[in-house]
């Protein structure tokens, strides 16, 4: 695998840290746990990303999928293990390092979430504020000259360059999913964690949001997990299969590989846990 | 990551699933009890009984009010000569010029205190807000220390501030801006920061993975989302505070209160009526303007 061809800042960065990309995975989760009061959701999960494709999550409603992405973010706090961003461990790190070491993996959202009232450009450029000052954040109209043209080129790469101006509201389910992908690119992500990003698309819609994300993670070196229902999408789009059951993994296998009985067998483990 | 919110305000419409679970749960106790023996059916004599303690308290507390506070229908049938006098003198009322003028200009007088009242509370109720909602507040201390400030803020009444104002700046409007500002702030605070912890938390929640900081999500997440509310409660708040300040005139705090105030003192109940009569006009107008431009707003 050769260097990533450097249109993202992160990707570069990679190729710089290791010699070979495939020796670091992306992200690379060891023993992870994690438990709400009453029920434990991740028992000790192991997962890698590797730094380049794009990696499907499958997994019964309830198996830990959304928590292990959560946990990776920083949305939920993990109890216990280890997580590694391009090799630097974030667990148990807090203030300034944790967030340049996490800055890197980018969240996309069932629901987007981006916010429905500000224009395509501003959400796009939203993804930038971890590395904004105050002074050049605290309302749009502040956002940098080069700012706005980096979140044009985002946009630009998800195929969206020509509604910059528009609010987001005006917007389809799949389009308003691209832009959530361009602000993942604007924050210069190169580790994309997708739940369930096309649950909620119709399917011409998820086609494109899938094929979007293969592409930067085939085409421009992202390393992508996607949250998938469908196993169908999985072996259309993915380079890798993972399962999870019970907060752990199920197995890790190539999508041409992934065989009718460890779908059964991974839908039945969750019936079983709920 | 979420907290306990016991306090000041139980009345608010913080987390209807927990207070109905609650609620499920205190009802359900009996119901278990009873269900383990099937037998004759349970007495109602628990609530009957309550419901007639309640009663009795409430008429106990009403003659208690009425002695208390000297309520004697028969007082104002017998004042009704007092009564026709003073609608005697206030009518017609006196429109020229020399009392309309003055009227006028303390009506606009009463009209900018509410503005000001109003505007220059807005930063101290914003940053009270984000603090004392549960969605923003950046820790619980913070959290109470905010909600508890809103609290007193919002319980002084603003009179209680104007008279206090009035002491330290002196008679005149200054005294009912500040009152007007620290009362608002109470109020608008506390609806601002209900309003903030009912949206969507996906947004913010998006932006905190971007890195984002506490002051960059509520910019970038928080208040797009709620400024539509943030502007209806702004001009239902312009509103009532003009209204207020025609009280706070009476207490010393300028406007046309004070005019009201002054001609009840020289038994120029024309006058009086005069100013009532501005009064009106100005309150209606204030009243539709805010009305349509919040129905813009929502629509
Ligand atoms: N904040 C939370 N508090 C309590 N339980 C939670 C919370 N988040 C998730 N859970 C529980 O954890 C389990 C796993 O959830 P999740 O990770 O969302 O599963 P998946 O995404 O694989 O469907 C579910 O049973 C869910 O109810
Ligand atoms: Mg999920």
């Amino acid at each position: 695998m050769s260097v990533s061809p450097g249109r993202s800042a992160g990707g570069t960065a990679v190729a710089d840290r290791s010699p070979s990309p495939e020796a670091v995975p992306s992200l690379s989760i060891t023993g992870l746990r994690k438990s709400f009061p009453g029920r434990t959701v991740l028992a000790g999960l192991d997962l890698r990303i590797p730094a380049r494709g794009l990696v499907a999550v499958l997994g019964a409603n309830g198996s830990g999928k959304s928590t292990a992405l959560r946990c990776v973010v920083g949305l939920e706090q993990p109890d216990g293990g280890s997580i590694r961003l391009h090799g630097e461990e974030i667990v148990g790190l807090s203030g300034r390092e944790l967030a340049r070491r996490r800055s890197r993996a980018a969240m996309i959202f069932q629901k987007i979430h981006l916010v429905q009232r500000r224009t395509v450009l501003d959400n796009v450029c939203a993804g930038a504020l971890g590395r904004l000052p105050l002074r050049h954040s605290l309302v749009p109209a502040l956002f940098p000259r080069e700012l706005r043209e980096e979140a044009m080129e985002c946009l630009h790469r998800v195929g969206l360059a020509d509604r910059a101006g528009d609010t987001v509201g005006r917007l389809s389910g799949g389009q308003q999913q691209r832009v959530a992908v361009a602000r993942a690119l604007c924050q210069r992500a190169d580790v994309v964690l997708a739940d369930e990003p096309v649950a909620a698309l119709d399917p011409a819609a998820a086609t494109q949001v899938l094929e979007l994300l293969s592409d930067l993670a085939r085409g421009q070196g992202l390393a992508v997990a996607a949250v998938l229902h469908q196993p169908e999408l999985a072996r259309r789009y993915a380079d890798r299969v993972v399962g999870l059951a019970r907060g752990r993994l199920a197995f890790d296998t190539a999508p041409e590989h992934l065989s009718e009985r460890d779908l059964d067998d991974l839908y039945a483990a969750g019936e079983g846990a709920s | 990551m979420t907290w306990d919110t016991r306090g000041p305000a139980a009345g608010d419409p913080f987390t209807p699933d927990r207070g109905s679970g609650l609620a499920a749960v205190a009802a359900g106790n009996p119901g278990e009890r009873r269900g383990a023996v099937p037998g004759p059916p349970p007495r109602r004599r628990s609530p009957s009984a309550l419901g007639a303690a309640v009663v009795t308290v409430l008429v106990a507390l009403h003659v208690l009010a009425w002695q208390g506070t000297g309520f004697s229908p028969a007082d104002l049938v017998r004042g009704w000569r007092g009564m026709a006098d003073f609608i005697g003198e206030a009518i017609p009322p006196d429109l020229s010029w020399p009392v309309l003028g003055p009227g006028i200009q303390a009506a606009l007088v009463t009209l900018y205190i509410g503005l000001l009242g109003t505007t220059f509370s807005v930063p101290f109720a914003l940053v009270l807000a984000v603090l004392g909602a549960r969605t923003t507040a950046p820790n619980r201390w913070i959290y109470q220390a905010a909600r508890s400030l809103l609290s007193f803020l919002r319980a002084v009444p603003d009179v209680v501030f104007a008279l206090i104002f009035v002491t330290a700046v002196g008679l005149g409007p200054f005294a009912g801006v500040l009152a007007l500002i620290f009362h608002n702030t109470g109020v608008m605070g506390k609806l601002w920061s209900e309003a903030m912890e009912e949206i969507d938390l996906g947004p913010r929640d998006a932006l905190r993975t971007n890195g984002a900081g506490g002051v960059q999500v509520v910019a970038h997440a928080i208040l797009p989302a709620v400024v539509p509310q943030f502007i209806g409660l702004l001009l239902y708040r312009f509103d009532v505070n003009v209204r207020s300040s025609l009280v706070l005139g009476l207490v010393g705090a300028g406007g046309i209160g004070f005019l009201v105030n002054q001609s009840i003192k020289l038994f120029r109940f024309d006058q009086m009526a005069t100013h009532l009569l501005i009064v009106l006009v100005l309150v209606i107008g204030v009243d539709l303007l805010s009305a349509a431009v919040r129905r813009r707003i929502t629509v």
